[in-house]
């Protein structure tokens, strides 16, 4: 049975713990054997894009020595971070030869989460009905950092029931951008209200997209403004029960 | 009194029509990327690496390949001015223009420019206006913000923040014409005004899009034909060139083009491409002075840092269209610190503006970026855009403007410029508390309830959406319809055509025209187009590089041979060679061939035989000929700009028709 050491991600585990736990549960029926890695916190990434490399290399140690003592593949329910750990590691580290190796053997493992659906455990089809009117928003690391778009765009097409609407201007980004939004919270909205104006044009019950920051950023836009469309996480409709 | 970067990004959000001119810009210009990047010759993917490799090769033999550009250069004619600041470069220019005043024996030239951002980096109008001189800028955009004292907003739209009423009101005020929201009309005036400077300028100055060094010479790509009149006409053109904006040969210069002007503004090909080898030969009309200032200011520095891919940067603007933050805020909210502003906004100037002028001012630019690497997916040299900009903001981009003497490589800036003091301690306070995860669970179980209950008092959305509870919404009735299956893009089959038929569609999609008759029709073929302008004075080429009989034929039927070209109808030319892909003629400078004829004209007719087209732009710029000249231009249809509000105008500097004779046999 196929290991995935599940990385909660400091945001979804925060904030939406409801994220990690569909996760998990996706990923068991899909056939993996799920482990919860003990001390996992933040990838780092906040303090890597706000120019802050000690800081971001502190926790990315932490992160390296916490996942060295698990086998196994490290699956995140969030693009943003799995990007972090695939490709930006390897700049943090390039001066230092032996985290490097460190940090290149962690990335060989790491996956996204639909990503490691598809492509790993083969998985599409999960047989969940879901009978909503739903769209996707691919997370700007979904699509540009990892390249990954086929394969949650396969999961969702392959949902009972499901109406799928292609997103306006999918590609653009929502305004999130981490440190960004704190630090320029006016263009943020602005980049935001542009998002939900085109969510709204779907008139979507679902948005789907598989990074946390993106959905709580987009959600919070999509309350302000009143559009009832709700924001979920790919795990999140993946383990959805009607009947729940 | 400087303006407080926050306080310029505040007022661009707050500026509706602003936001309406940059979301249009931003639409069409990423629409108009993606038609001409199908008509690509090879796919898109691959032509880009090709063109990054191109780049990167240039700058990993950097000293070779502008030692041989700038001997090849000398040995041509030009006049090279190596700087290395900007004070330098203003003072080399002023000595240029204050020799030729001299000469003239004026106290004040007058200076036809046409666009160029190292121009804007270094601050020549000002300096040139200080002196006493008279500069007036020829491009339609920058022209109209000369006019309203305002800076470019854009690196290839300046005038993209403004709305056609504020040009009808600025040329109202400025130049004394009835106030109208017509475009054409708009346009009209600007080509009338300038069309006089244009004539009695002393000294033009240019910028350079690529210095080749194969040949010596300098390449620069336009639409309106501005471009190609400060640089033919007066006796005198300086061109300024960043030091990195060199390409090995005219192999690789082709790619180039390929790229350059479907990055930019979605043409296949500009209207017009110069390549200037160097100053008129014998019988020539091209200026007898062909200066180059090649400036460094901190170009070399930024090489030997980890910033130095963005020196592949080729100034097409792609990446300034694909920010989403740039469509937000516009050029002109992009600012260092103390509210300095910079010449290069936008993704590429968040990386450019501190490694070259220092991040002590431009650092704290770099935050004005979500990482969301659109730009990056734009870029036709694959500059790593987000990670030069994650570079920019820890601290790998120097501190202060390039001095002469400095070591190489320079100090580092203090990490994270811009980013507040109350982020930076909570990042650095998380950092630790993330390293120990007993800690972090306490933390994280205060963070949830405390951050959800500030929320409302925050401006961030973050916080607002982290208060819903993922509740699934109600159940809908199940629709019936099947998910709607994602179609891969068809590519597009490319049918071969013909040369010939290749070449009429492509240029009567530029609104050229294309007549096509035998060798013995010409006269008759021509003659017709001349009756149907009512044209009765030409400008030409010398009877004997004209078609044999053909100025013969044309005299005896009563058209009278002028010339003052500035005063003709029509001017006739022959053609060096065809592009059938682009539409396009090339013409190049020789004695009896002047290069107004192609230019002053209302009307260009080119006589261009079948055997001479050619497949593509880089068949055509193999044809030796083109070194052998000092100046040669691929003509791609009539001038055209869309400077106002994007509206596209044909017929500004430049002819406003351009018909092709092709004569088979």
């Amino acid at each position: 049975m196929p290991i995935a050491n599940l990385f909660p991600t400091c945001l979804a585990d925060t904030f939406r713990k409801r994220i990690v736990e569909a996760t998990a549960e996706v990923l068991r029926r899909a056939g993996a054997e799920v482990r919860f890695p003990k001390g996992l916190t933040c990838c780092g990434q906040p303090a890597f894009n706000a120019g802050m490399r000690r800081e971001a290399r502190r926790m990315a140690e932490h992160t390296i020595r916490t996942l060295e003592r698990y086998e196994g593949a490290v699956v995140l329910p969030a693009g943003s971070c799995a990007a972090m750990i695939r490709n930006n590691y390897a700049e943090l580290f390039a001066d230092d030869a032996e985290w490097r190796r460190r940090a290149d053997a962690l990335a060989a493992r790491t996956y996204e989460f639909s990503e490691y659906l598809v492509d790993v455990l083969g998985v599409t089809d999960l047989g969940v009905h879901f009978p909503y009117r739903i769209t996707y928003h691919p997370s700007c690391h979904m699509l540009r950092a990892l390249g990954v778009d086929r394969q949650p765009r396969a999961l969702l097409y392959a949902l009972h029931g499901a109406v799928f609407v292609e997103l306006p201007d999918a590609d653009e980004c929502c305004g999130f951008g981490g440190v960004f939004t704190a630090e320029q919270p006016e263009i943020s909205r602005s980049m935001l209200e542009r998002k939900v104006a085109n969510i709204a044009k779907t008139g979507a019950d679902v948005c789907v997209t598989a990074d946390p920051s993106c959905l709580l950023h987009i959600q919070g836009g999509l309350n302000r403004a009143g559009v009832r469309t709700r924001m979920m996480h790919i795990a999140e409709v993946l383990a959805f029960h009607p009947t729940t | 009194m400087p303006i407080r970067p926050k306080d310029a990004i505040k007022s661009a959000l707050s500026d509706p029509a602003l936001r309406e001119a940059l979301t249009a810009n931003a639409a069409r210009r990423k629409a108009a990327r993606a038609r001409a990047y199908s008509t690509l010759p090879e796919p898109w993917e691959v032509m880009r690496e090709r063109a990054a490799e191109v780049r990167a090769a240039v700058l990993a033999n950097w000293d070779e390949v502008f030692q041989r550009f700038v001997e090849n250069a000398r040995r041509n004619g030009y006049h090279i001015h190596l700087v290395t600041t900007a004070k330098e470069a203003r003072q080399e220019a002023l000595r240029i223009v204050s020799v030729e005043a001299r000469r003239l024996g004026k106290e004040s030239l007058l200076i036809a420019k046409s666009k160029s951002m190292v121009s804007e980096e270094i601050g020549l109008n000002k300096a040139l206006e200080a002196a006493g001189h008279r500069v007036v800028e020829t491009d339609l955009g920058e022209y109209i913000i000369q006019l309203r004292g305002e800076r470019p907003a854009h690196i290839i739209t300046p005038a993209v923040h403004l709305r056609r009423q504020d040009v009808g009101r600025t040329f109202h005020e400025k130049l004394g014409v009835p106030y109208t929201e017509d475009v054409a009309e708009m346009t009209a005036t600007a080509r009338r005004v300038l069309r006089d400077v244009f004539l009695r300028a002393d000294v033009g100055v240019s910028g350079a899009n690529f210095g080749i060094a194969e040949t010596g010479g300098i390449c620069i790509v336009t639409n309106e034909g501005n471009g190609r009149m400060v640089t033919t006409l007066p006796r005198v053109h300086i061109a300024l060139m960043g030091a990195e904006r060199l390409v090995r040969d005219m192999h690789d210069l082709a790619l180039m083009l390929e790229l350059l002007p479907r990055s930019a503004t979605g043409q296949q090909l500009t209207v017009y491409v110069s390549l200037l080898n160097g100053p008129r030969r014998a019988g020539e009309d091209a200026p007898e002075e062909r200066h180059l200032i090649i400036v460094d200011d901190g170009r070399r520095r930024m090489a030997s840092t980890p910033l130095v891919d963005g020196l592949r940067c080729i100034r097409c603007g792609a990446c300034l269209n694909a920010c989403p933050v740039f469509r937000e805020i516009g050029g002109h909210a992009y600012l260092g610190v103390h509210g300095t502003p910079t010449p290069y906004p936008g993704p590429i100037g968040l990386v450019v503006s501190p490694a070259l002028f220092g991040a002590d001012e431009f650092g704290s630019m770099a935050q004005l970026c979500t990482l969301c690497g659109a730009c990056a997916e734009a870029c036709p040299v694959e500059v790593p855009l987000p990670e030069l900009i994650l570079r920019v903001r820890a601290g790998y981009a120097p501190p202060s403007p390039p001095r002469p003497g400095e070591p190489l490589p320079p100090p580092r800036s203090k990490p994270a410029p811009g980013v507040p003091w109350h982020l930076r301690f909570f990042l650095s306070v998380y950092s630790r508390v993330a390293s120990v995860p007993a800690l972090y669970k306490i933390a994280q179980r205060l963070a949830a309830p405390v951050m959800r209950a500030a929320a409302p008092l925050t401006p961030v959305p973050f916080l607002w959406g982290a208060r819903s509870k993922p509740v699934p919404p109600e159940p809908v009735p199940t629709p019936q319809a099947p998910p709607e299956p994602q179609k891969p893009a068809a590519q597009e089959q490319k049918r071969s055509r013909g040369l010939v038929e290749g070449f009429a569609a492509a240029l009567q999609a530029l609104g050229g025209e294309v007549r096509r008759c035998s060798a013995a029709e010409l006269p008759e073929c021509v003659l017709a187009e001349l009756r149907n302008r009512g044209a009765t004075a030409v400008c030409a080429w010398a009877d004997d590089e004209l078609p044999a009989g053909l100025a013969k034929a044309l005299r005896a039927a009563g058209v009278r041979f002028t010339q003052n070209c500035a005063e003709a109808a029509v001017g006739i030319t022959g053609a060096l060679a065809g592009i059938a892909a682009s539409g396009t003629v090339v013409v190049t400078a020789a004695a009896g061939k002047p290069l107004r004829v192609s230019l002053l004209p209302k009307a260009h007719f080119a006589v261009l035989p079948e055997s001479k087209l050619v497949a593509d732009l880089e068949s055509a710029l193999a044809l030796p000929e083109l070194k052998q000249t000092s100046t040669a231009v691929l003509i791609s249809g009539p001038s055209r700009t869309a400077d106002i509000e994007m509206t596209l105008t044909i017929g500004v500097h430049g002819p406003e028709e351009v018909v092709v004779f092709l004569v088979s046999g």
